[in-house]
């Protein structure tokens, strides 16, 4: 594996239909990743009203919340993502 | 085995503590209002429970809306948009969500809303924006007014069309100020359509015609003649031939039917409103009548003053030939021809100043006298009621008053220094003649003319012109009498 494709953040946000928030926190992370990940994430939305089920297999409970899923460990970040500087934190690989 | 328990336990201290955290984080999260949803478990069913208002409503009555409208976040962030703004911008709900308003709108008109969502007042005035939609500019009044959705402080924003009405408004504009234009033109404008019917008309333009011009064919409100030089036949054919691409300027026409028949000048332009053909035709018509007066008053006088100066110069020919004639030295020539021709330049002086028009008796009698004695002293008086000559009676007298001048003060009545002349002019009557008689006294005893020089000719022929003019001269032994007949034709 290099280096690049270990610095790959696989992101997921898991969103509530249309709600404000998930929609900020849409917003938010593409505007993120766009600005200082470019061409190292992969972003995965999972619109929880549409498939509840799936809450489960990160045990979601509050809505909008993003889980880096790679590189692990796991890390989950709750709210619409408005505060970059958070975001970032949760998103360096250390 | 007691330290792989141990680690086992400290295992599920560290899972339970993360567990712990996260919990605290969740509930933190909600309860500062960070998330607006939440996934609660029942009978082995997982279900969303979307935490404040139901959104749902407010989108239902937003889609229901006619202008564009779209709530967004605080920062501008669209949280949706109904199907209006969509089409306005021709773009998916799919593609618009979450955009910042600043993303999707020109730059100016998104300062100018930016400035309403982030405005601290309540009541914030409408900004009105422009800009283009498939190519057309559009006009837009904005309005921005708080409102809550679910969790969050945003804004609904509508976006009213003005577009028509501003593009009426201009219209409506641009309409008074082509009338305005039309109205304040000194020069006659006429407006027709393609079928020649006429749709505007100035006041200038209606003072040409006897009937209302707006709604009336052009050919029969003004039917105009032209002279066969131009090779146009009535005033249609100016109108086909710039709406044909030829626009026609300054041909001479006459309008026989307008209020004393004018002369014109008339000019013939298409009238372009868009890229299409022209619409109509403008044509604007110059008076000439004023002009072509001048001119043929020009052309009169010009004549007139031909016919004068070949008749002036004859008569100086004829001073010169007589007087060559009658005088027996080059002195006497020249003395007595340069107060002839000075006789004759006093009274062409007086007709130039009254514009060859008519002179009054009394002023050709001061022109010609003055130069030999004070017309207002004792010795000379004049009686009887003044009277106003036409050009050739005028010259005629001033050169007889200059020979009865030139001889009373070389042998009459101002030879001494105690001599008069009455002038007396006679009222008129009903004779073909008005008398003025010139009457010498207290000169030296007087003798006939010893020889009749031109002096005597010019006295005895200048009125001779008409059967009711003329003078007699008698040499009375007191003084000379001269009784001159002035043709009442030629009394103004």
């Amino acid at each position: 594996m290099s280096m690049e494709e270990t610095s790959t953040r696989k992101l997921i946000l898991y969103v509530a239909g249309e709600t404000p928030k998930s929609l900020a926190a849409i917003s938010n992370l593409e505007r993120i990743c766009r600005e200082h990940l470019p061409g190292k994430y992969q972003i995965e939305v999972i619109d929880l009203k549409k498939n509840p089920q799936l809450a489960r297999e990160h045990k979601i409970v509050a809505i909008p919340t993003l889980v880096r899923e790679l590189p692990i460990p796991i890390r989950k970040i709750i709210g619409d993502l408005s505060d970059e500087q958070k975001v970032l934190v949760n998103l360096r690989v250390e | 085995m007691r330290n792989s328990q141990e680690q086992a336990l400290q295992s599920l201290i560290d899972d339970l503590r993360q567990r712990v955290a996260e919990a605290e984080e969740t509930l933190a999260a909600i309860r500062d209002g960070s998330v607006d949803a939440v996934v609660v478990g029942g009978e082995g069913k997982d279900e969303v429970l979307v935490i404040g208002d139901d959104v749902s409503a407010f989108r239902n009555f937003m889609e229901a809306m006619e202008p564009g409208a779209v709530a967004v976040d605080s920062a501008g962030r669209l949280l949706y948009a109904n199907a209006r703004f969509r089409q306005i911008f021709a773009e998916d709900w799919d593609r618009l969500k979450g955009k910042l308003l600043s993303e999707i709108l020109p730059g100016p008109a998104a300062q100018l809303i930016g400035r309403l969502i982030n405005s601290d007042s309540e009541e914030t005035a409408p900004v009105s924006v422009s800009f283009l939609e498939r190519g057309m500019e559009r006009n837009y009044l904005v309005s921005a007014r708080p409102v809550h959705l679910g969790t969050v402080r945003g804004f609904a924003v509508t976006f009213s069309d003005l577009t028509e009405r501003v593009r009426a408004e201009t219209a409506e504009r641009a309409q008074r100020v082509a009338n305005a234009i039309i109205a304040s033109a000194n020069e006659a404008v006429i407006v027709c359509d393609r079928m020649h019917n006429i749709t505007h008309a100035n006041f200038a333009a209606e003072a040409l015609s006897t009937q209302k011009l707006v709604g009336a064919r052009l050919d029969t409100a003004i039917p105009l003649k032209f002279p066969d030089a131009t090779g146009i036949l009535e005033i249609g054919e100016l109108v086909e031939s710039s709406l044909a691409g030829t626009p026609l300027r300054s041909i001479e026409a006459f309008a026989p039917m307008s209020p004393g028949a004018r002369d014109v000048l008339v000019s013939a332009a298409p009238l372009n409103i868009s890229d299409d053909e022209p619409e109509g035709c403008v044509l604007t018509l110059v008076d000439l009548t004023q002009r072509k007066k001048d001119e043929r008053q020009m052309h009169l006088l010009m004549r007139e003053l031909d016919h004068r100066v070949k008749n002036t110069l004859a008569l100086v020919l004829s001073i010169s030939k007589r007087t060559a004639a009658s005088e027996e030295t080059l002195e006497g020539f020249q003395g007595s021809f340069s107060g002839r021709i000075e006789a004759l330049a006093a009274t062409h002086n007086l007709l130039a100043g009254a514009s060859w028009e008519s002179l009054s008796l009394r002023q050709i009698f001061g022109a010609e006298v003055s130069p030999y004695a004070e017309t207002s002293g004792d010795r000379i008086n004049i009686t009887g009621p003044d009277l106003s000559l036409y050009p050739r009676a005028a010259i005629a007298l001033g050169l007889i008053f200059h020979e009865l001048a030139t001889n009373a003060t070389k042998y009459g009545a101002l030879s001494g220094e105690t001599g008069t002349i009455d002038l007396e002019i006679h009222p008129r009557t009903d004779s073909p003649s008005v008398e003025v008689t010139w009457t010498e006294s207290g000169g030296p005893p007087v003798k006939s003319f010893s020889r009749k020089g031109f002096g005597h000719t010019v006295i005895a022929r200048s009125l001779s012109y008409s059967p009711h003019g003329g003078t007699t001269l008698d040499f009375e032994p007191s003084g000379v009498v001269c009784r001159i007949r002035i043709p009442v034709s030629d009394v103004a």
